[in-house]
């Protein structure tokens, strides 16, 4: 691995772009998850309606 | 932790290796720790497969009422998602990222996708089947979330398995990896085998809260051993990116046209869905087959899965142990259909003997040959794999091995019933007019697609990379 490199930010030791892409996995974690968490809130409404 | 723990604890490391038959596969890359906890990703790929074609078909029919069709659609709806297999493969071996990484992204998206379809997947299945309130909402709702639920499974199964084994097999050094293989079936076989009986024991006393308990559970296991499996396991390589970053993204079709044109690939994979498709079109007919036509009961019937289990077990392992002293996995593949063909012999032979010791001792073979066939298979693609092309090569194997099996338990199922319609008629006269004239015409179709294996299997077998592949030679005329 390439530890000299002078673009690295510590504590991490991440360059810019490493940390840009960690970023997006979460995001895009976030996401799906999201997306599923509403798909099954909805479901769970539809069979035993929690709201009112 | 005190010194005699400690010291029995050392003992049990020491004897562990010895009573697993794939102990020696760790080389100096891969310890067999490291190489046990990658293979935990098939444990959660087998969890999945049995639940959606296993439990929860049973579960559907039987305790929620849903229609056999509909079930039926259900079930078969990730194996949509398998020739997107190759797909996933070559875009893990073309990842861009800045990290160095190629199959962890995929091997998490897929494990993430897998997570939310089966946590979505209880609700779906309740409002599927018209229960609590979901009466009074049209039936299309249920039938969507079903559909997403199911799709989301079986894309993520496939997506965490492909990338799984390419990583495993960018892991393991040639020589090692008939093992590797071989640990990745077991796995596979052990998380099916555990789950099933796991999920059977906890719906005994089905209810409603039950069902989203089980299956909430099983999409926290995903996570758990998805996550155990690839940690730390892939080497970092940011050097890659820097070189991928010029110049345009490659092309899926050129990548594809390559691949299919190296050391006999286009053959290998027609070998792959022949056999495949043979050795699965009985999947689902030995179970209705033991019971309808040889009368055994269906705590008997159920033992046949077991058998059929043994025997893929044994194929495995005998495979893992031959082929690692460096046989070829092209004559190991043939070996299994040969094998393949008296098996499904005395199942037909079993009808007309009414013997349950032959139609039993034929199951256990038809398990043996199949693990025979499927660890040869996948070696070769392990070892044929071009160094950058390993994900779209796994990809492509996996794509054709469940796609094939896919439409052979559907063909399997409707051929029976297609025959079986037709000799009740008098078509094949009236000797033939049985139950078992269905069912014995499918297993006569299976010998007949093992034959057509050996012959699509013989050219390959031991045609060294070094010479001139005949596919490559016809391709270009």
């Amino acid at each position: 691995m390439a530890s000299k490199d002078e673009n690295r930010v510590w504590p991490t030791g991440l360059t810019e772009a490493e940390s840009e892409e960690l970023h997006s996995k979460l995001i895009q974690g976030t996401q799906i998850f999201g997306l599923f968490s509403a798909l099954a809130h909805l479901l769970a409404a539809i069979y035993s309606p929690w709201l009112g | 932790m005190n010194r005699v723990s400690r010291s029995i604890l050392t003992s049990w490391f020491c004897l562990g290796p010895r009573f697993l038959p794939f102990a020696d596969a760790a080389s100096e890359q891969m310890p067999l720790s490291r190489l046990l906890r990658l293979s935990l990703f098939q444990v959660s790929v087998g969890m999945a497969l049995v639940l959606l074609v296993g439990t929860l078909n049973r579960v559907m029919i039987v305790e929620l009422h849903v229609s056999a069709t509909l079930v039926a659609v259900m079930v078969s709806l990730p194996v949509l998602y398998a020739p997107f297999r190759a797909l996933i493969g070559f875009r893990s071996d073309t990842h861009r990222s800045a990290l160095g990484w190629r199959r962890v992204p995929f091997i998490w998206l897929g494990t993430m996708i897998q997570f939310g379809g089966l946590s979505v997947m209880p609700f779906a299945l309740l409002v599927l089947s018209g229960g609590g309130n979901a009466a009074n909402w049209p039936a299309w709702v249920g039938q969507a979330g079903a559909a997403i639920a199911f799709l989301a499974v079986g894309a993520g199964l496939h997506t965490t398995q492909t990338a799984g084994l390419a990583l495993a097999t960018d892991l393991a050094t040639e020589e090692a990896q008939p093992k590797v293989v071989g640990l990745m079936y077991v796995m596979l076989l052990v998380g099916s085998i555990v789950s099933a009986v796991v999920f059977g024991a906890f719906l005994r006393d089905f209810t409603p809260g039950r069902l989203v308990q089980v299956i909430q559970a099983s999409a926290i296991a995903t996570i758990l051993l998805n996550t155990i499996a690839l940690w730390k396991q892939e080497t970092r390589d940011p050097g890659r990116y820097r070189k991928k970053a010029e110049g345009p993204p490659p092309k899926f079709s050129e990548a594809w046209g390559t691949y299919i044109e190296t050391d006999g690939a286009r053959r290998a994979l027609i070998a792959i869905g022949l056999g495949t498709m043979a050795f699965a079109m009985q999947d689902v007919l030995l179970e209705p087959y033991g019971g309808r036509v040889l009368e055994m009961s269906v705590g008997a019937t159920t033992w046949l899965t077991a058998t059929l289990a043994a025997g893929g077990l044994a194929g495995f392992t005998l495979a893992s142990s031959i082929l690692s002293r460096g046989a070829d996995p092209t004559r190991m593949a043939m070996t299994g259909a040969w094998v393949g063909i008296p098996a499904f012999g005395a199942v037909i032979v079993a009808a007309s003997t009414h013997s349950v010791v032959v139609f039993a001792s034929g199951v256990a073979l038809i398990g043996f040959a199949s693990g025979l066939f499927g660890h040869g298979t996948l070696t070769f693609t392990m070892n044929r794999a071009p160094k950058d092309q390993v994900g779209l090569a796994l990809g492509a194997w996996g794509a054709v091995q469940a796609t094939g099996a896919g439409i052979a338990v559907a063909l399997g199922g409707i051929l029976r019933d297609v025959f079986g319609t037709l000799a009740s008629h008098g078509v094949f006269g009236a000797s033939m007019a049985g139950p078992a004239t269905g069912y014995v015409m499918v297993y006569a179709l299976e010998i007949v697609l093992l034959f057509a294996t050996v012959i699509a299997m013989a050219q390959l077998v031991r045609k060294g990379g070094d010479q001139v592949p005949t596919g490559a030679v016809l391709g270009k005329v």
